[in-house]
C-alpha cells in the first residue's frame, strides 16, 4: 500500500449539470452589450460635453471595480489606486508627448507601465496586512507624487498638457473617446464578469469568504491576490490614461489625487461591496449626486462621508445586498447550480 | 506500516510566545491518530504549524519521509494533507454545493487524484444531497460540519486533520459524524483528530497523544492507555510513555 490512489478505484465523476445563467441575467447582459454599443457610437449621436460627462462616469466605474476586486475579493483594502491612475496618465504624455507616439497608440503602450510598476510595489506592501496595507499603499502613491512633482522630464509640478491632440478634429477626439470608453467597461466589467465565472472565480469568492480556510482547499491564495493586485493597477491604469487625455493636462496632485480612492470607496460601499452589480449603482448614484450637489464643496463631501460611514456601520452589503435579499434576480449571475443526475445517486 | 506524517523536535512560536516545545508524533497510513489534550495545550497549533500556518523549519515535519516543514498551505493541499478547520470556517456566501466546488475545482487543477466523489460524500452524508442548493448559513451546526468535512475529502486527503469536530455539537450528531471516519480511513485516508473529550478520542484512535503546555505528555495505544494516566498527562505530572 504506497498511496490512496492505489488503494481506492478511480471512480468516474458523477453527472453534473451547472446551471449558471438567469432570466435576469440574459436580460442584463442584452443590456450589457447594448450599453457597449450604444458607448462606442457616442461621437454620433451625442454631444461634447456628454461624452465628457459619460467619460468621467465610466472612468469611475472602472476605478471602482478594480477597488472592488482589490478589496471585496482579494481583501487588499488599498488607498493608493492613484499611483498607477497616475503613473498610466504619465506614461500616456510622456510617449505622445515627449516620443511623439500616436496619442491612441499611447494607450495601449502606456498600460504596460503599471504593470511593471505594480509587481515592486506589490513585493514591498504583501507584507503588510490590513490597516498597515492601506497606509502602506497611500505612502507609496504619495512617493510617486512626491517624485512626478521633481522629475524635470516630466515638467516637474508644472505638470504637462497634451499637445499632439491639435492634430485631430473635435469629432476624430469624440470618436476616440466613445470607443475608449466602450473598451474600458467592457475589460472592466465584461472582463470581472468572465473572470468571476471561470475556474478562478469560485476561488477567488472563497477567498472573499475565508482566506484560510480557502488556501487549505487548495487555493493559491498568494497568488491570486497578487493577480488581482497587477489587474488592479492596470485597470485603474487604462481609467487614468482615458481620463487624463481627455482633460488634456496633467500635473502631480490631479494625477496621483486620492479623490479616486476616495471615490471607488463611496461607489463600492454604497453600491454593494463584492459585486458587479454594487458598482454600477453606486457609480450612478455618485454621479448625480456629484452632479447635483458638487457646487456644495465641503459639505458635500461630508454628506458622502456620512453616508459612507453609515452603509459600514449598518448595511454592510450596500445597496445591491439590500435589494438581492428582497428579490433574487441578478444581472451578473456567477453563482453555479450544481446538480447531480437522479439516476446516477444509486 | 509506512509512515506518512511525521514531525521531529517540533517548535512553534507566536511572536515571543513559543507555543510547541520538541513535539514528535507519527502518524502511519491508514491510522487514526487522537490528539487531546486541555484549551491552551497546543493541540490546534500543531495543526497549524503542519499546514504552513506558522513559521517553523523544513525539517521539523517530513510527509512520507521528505521534509515539508512550512511548505504553503495551498501547496500542503496539493501534497495530499487537507483540514476540517475548528469552527468550521464554511464559505459563508455560497450554498452547500459550491462550498464543495471550491475543493473539486482546486483537486482538479492541481491534478490530484483520489476515490471522493460528490457521489460518495452524499451516500456518507445523505443530508448534503438534499441541501445541496442550501446556502451554508441556514444549515444546523452538525449540517455545517459535514460540509467542513466533505470539502476536506473532496481534496482527496491522505491523511486528514480534524480540528476539535465534536466542538458545540449535539451528542447525536457527534456519534453520527464520528461513525463516518472509520469509512473514511477505509478509503486509505489517515486522520488526525484532536479532541477535548478523551472518552471519544480514544474510541475514534488506534493510537493517542496527550499534550500539555505545548509538550507531548503521553503517548500509546488507545485501548491501553488508562482513564488515571490520561489524568495526570492531561493536567500535569510526570512524562509518561506506555
Amino acid at each position: 500500500m504506497t498511496s490512496i490512489s492505489t488503494t481506492v478505484d478511480q471512480a468516474t465523476p458523477p453527472v453534473v449539470n451547472v446551471r449558471r445563467q438567469t432570466l435576469s441575467g440574459v436580460i442584463a447582459l442584452s443590456l450589457f452589450a447594448l450599453i457597449i454599443v450604444a458607448l462606442a457610437t457616442m461621437a454620433w449621436w451625442a454631444k461634447t460635453g456628454t461624452i465628457r460627462m459619460v467619460l468621467e462616469l465610466c472612468c469611475y466605474i472602472v476605478a471602482a471595480q478594480m477597488w472592488n476586486m482589490l478589496a471585496g475579493y482579494a481583501g487588499l483594502v488599498s488607498v493608493g489606486q492613484q499611483a498607477f491612475i497616475g503613473v498610466t496618465g504619465y506614461a500616456v504624455f510622456v510617449l505622445a508627448q515627449t516620443f511623439g507616439v500616436n496619442p491612441f497608440l499611447a494607450i495601449p503602450l502606456a498600460l504596460v507601465v503599471p504593470a511593471i510598476v505594480a509587481i515592486p510595489c506589490y513585493l514591498l506592501l504583501h507584507r503588510l496586512d490590513g490597516p498597515y496595507f492601506a497606509i502602506g499603499t497611500w505612502v507609496v502613491a504619495e512617493v510617486f507624487r512626491l517624485v512626478a512633482s521633481n522629475l524635470g522630464w516630466v515638467n516637474a509640478g508644472a505638470g504637462m498638457s497634451l499637445g499632439v491632440m491639435r492634430d485631430y478634429s473635435g469629432f476624430e477626439r469624440n470618436v476616440a473617446m466613445s470607443i475608449l470608453c466602450a473598451l474600458m467597461i467592457l475589460v472592466a466589467i465584461g472582463g470581472s464578469y468572465w473572470f468571476l465565472r471561470s475556474r478562478y472565480g469560485l476561488a477567488l469568492i472563497a477567498m472573499r469568504d475565508n482566506p484560510v480556510a480557502a488556501s487549505s482547499q487548495g487555493v493559491n491564495v498568494r497568488r491570486l491576490r497578487f493577480m488581482i493586485y497587477v489587474a488592479a493597477a492596470v485597470g485603474c491604469g487604462f481609467a487614468g490614461a482615458v481620463y487624463f487625455m481627455a482633460q488634456l493636462r496633467i500635473n502631480p496632485p490631479s494625477a496621483f489625487d486620492p479623490m479616486w480612492s476616495n471615490v471607488a470607496i463611496f461607489i463600492v460601499m454604497i453600491g454593494g461591496i463584492g459585486t458587479i452589480e454594487g458598482v454600477v449603482i453606486g457609480a450612478l448614484i455618485y454621479f448625480v449626486a456629484d452632479r447635483f450637489f458638487g457646487e456644495y464643496g465641503a459639505s458635500y463631501f461630508v454628506v458622502l462621508g456620512v453616508m459612507t460611514v453609515l452603509v459600514a456601520l449598518y448595511a454592510r452589503t450596500g445597496i445591491w445586498g439590500m435589494i438581492s435579499k428582497y428579490w433574487d434576480a441578478p444581472w451578473f449571475p456567477i453563482r453555479r447550480h450544481l446538480m447531480v443526475e437522479k439516476e446516477d445517486r444509486s | 506500516m509506512t509512515e506518512v506524517l511525521s514531525t521531529h523536535g517540533l517548535v512553534a512560536r507566536y511572536g515571543d510566545f513559543q507555543a510547541l516545545y520538541d513535539v514528535d508524533v507519527e502518524v502511519h497510513e491508514g491510522e487514526a491518530v487522537a490528539l487531546i489534550g486541555a484549551n491552551g495545550a497546543g493541540k490546534s497549533t500543531f495543526l497549524r504549524a503542519i499546514l504552513g500556518l506558522l513559521p517553523v523549519k523544513p525539517e521539523m515535519v517530513h510527509l512520507d519521509g521528505k521534509p515539508i516543514g512550512g511548505t504553503p498551505t495551498d501547496r500542503m493541499v496539493q501534497k495530499g494533507v487537507a483540514i476540517v478547520p475548528e469552527g468550521r470556517r464554511l464559505f459563508t456566501g455560497m450554498s452547500v454545493s459550491d462550498n464543495l466546488r471550491v475543493a473539486i475545482d482546486q483537486t482538479s487543477r492541481l491534478g490530484r487524484k483520489g476515490g471522493w466523489t460528490l457521489k460518495r460524500l452524499y451516500q456518507l452524508f445523505p443530508i448534503l444531497e438534499e441541501k445541496a442548493k442550501t446556502p451554508v448559513q441556514s444549515l444546523s451546526g452538525g449540517q455545517q460540519q459535514m460540509v467542513s468535512i466533505g470539502r476536506a475529502l473532496l481534496c482527496q486527503p491522505r491523511l486528514l486533520l480534524c480540528d476539535e469536530i465534536s466542538l458545540g455539537l449535539a451528542p447525536r450528531v457527534i456519534r453520527e459524524i464520528y461513525t463516518a471516519l472509520p469509512e473514511i480511513r477505509a478509503h486509505g485516508t489517515s486522520i488526525v483528530v484532536v479532541e477535548q473529550d478523551v472518552g471519544l478520542a480514544k474510541s475514534a484512535s488506534d493510537r493517542l497523544y496527550c499534550m500539555l503546555e505545548g509538550r507531548v505528555t503521553l503517548t500509546g495505544r488507545s485501548e491501553e492507555i488508562t482513564r488515571e494516566q490520561i489524568g495526570e498527562a492531561y493536567f500535569g505530572g510526570g512524562h509518561a510513555v506506555v
